[in-house]
């Protein structure tokens, strides 16, 4: 286990490397709001991308998991902002970004601030930070507040209800829509067809025509972690096709 | 030189004990203790255990071990499950290059 400050928080952050030597391309993992930590990355995708030859690095997010939790700061900015130290500190070069779910809405705002740092996207059950997507959670927040209880600390400390994330993140600033649209890595939107996530996708390939998209049938909003088989399948192939290893 | 099965229990224990940190200190820690149920442990705390684990194991290839759980079944884990795994790792001989 491995803490880093960034950003004046202390992240709860675990890397995974692959055994060989030389340079590996470092993907960073990014998981959901609440009850989401990166266990679902790690018990899903994680080992996999090792094996694939990605150095791995996950990272709990700000109030989430074992990363410090503070009693404000929960913009959609203060996630990016965190993001964006980790991976200066962690990273020399572009990085790949996977995202589950609010994780994925992290990755295309930080690829939005810095589109020449991202080599590619792949969006979990997710949406870029749009204006549709904040009224949505902030309909969600506002109806289902106990979505934030879900997140317990072990040890008594503040709960994610107890902070301001439920102010901070609906008054998010969000990107400027064309600097969205100017992400030019390759991105892919993986969904569950039964979940409400899918839904925005209609406004998701306005905005990123280019975007590679999968539909799971059948699958809900956890497809992450109830589906990884079929899930690294199909990014396999997409890595295999978009990033060929040459031989 | 092999390993035997008390003392990775003991070192597992200790590790484990750091891990969950002060908050329960009086649970006992035994090879049949499970993850969820008896350690009151999330899948946030096995991922925190099995960065510490690879930190003390660097030889065993942990990849493997979490390739055979998911999710919703690693807090039916139990102690000894996971102590087997290591002795087991520990004990076979390294494989020549080529792996993958």
């Amino acid at each position: 286990m491995s803490f880093v400050q960034a950003n004046g928080v202390t992240l709860h952050v675990q890397e995974l490397a692959p055994a060989r030597s030389g340079r590996p391309p470092t993907v960073v993992l990014l998981h959901g709001l609440a009850a989401d930590t990166m266990a679902s990355w790690f018990f899903t995708l994680a080992y996999p991308l090792v094996e694939y030859g990605f150095r791995v690095v996950l990272q709990d997010l700000r109030g989430h998991g074992r990363s410090e939790r503070p009693v404000s700061g929960y913009a959609l900015d203060d996630f990016v902002d965190d993001l964006d130290a980790l991976i200066g500190l962690q990273a020399d070069g572009p990085v790949h970004l996977f995202g589950n779910s609010f994780g994925g809405t992290i990755a295309y705002a930080y690829a939005a601030r810095h589109p020449d740092r991202v080599a590619g996207i792949v969006a979990v059950e997710s949406s870029p930070p749009t204006e549709e997507w904040l009224a949505r959670l902030r309909e969600r927040l506002r109806h289902r507040p106990r979505i934030l209880a879900t997140s317990a600390p072990r040890s008594g400390g503040v709960r994610l209800a107890d902070t301001t994330l439920r102010d901070d993140l609906p008054a998010s600033r969000l990107p400027d829509p064309a600097a969205l649209a100017a992400i030019r890595c390759p991105v892919l939107c993986l969904y569950g067809e039964r979940s409400p996530a899918y839904e925005l996708d209609p406004s998701t390939r306005r905005l990123l025509p280019a975007a590679r998209t999968e539909v799971f049938a059948g699958q809900r909003h956890s497809l992450l972690v109830d589906q990884p088989t079929e899930v690294w399948a199909v990014v396999t192939a997409w890595l295999d096709t978009e990033f060929p290893r040459g031989g | 030189m092999p390993v035997d099965n008390a003392t990775v229990t003991a070192e597992v224990t200790q590790i484990l004990r750091t891990v969950l940190g002060d908050i329960e200190p009086d649970v006992p820690v035994s090879a049949e203790s499970t993850f969820r149920d008896d350690l009151g442990m999330e899948s946030i705390d096995v991922v925190a255990l099995a960065g510490r684990l690879q930190a003390r194991y660097g030889g065993v290839n942990f990849a493997r071990f979490v390739a055979t759980l998911d999710v919703a079944s690693i807090g039916d884990l139990s102690v000894g499950h996971l102590v087997d795994h290591i002795v087991a790792e520990l004990n076979t001989p390294v494989p020549a290059e080529g792996a993958r």
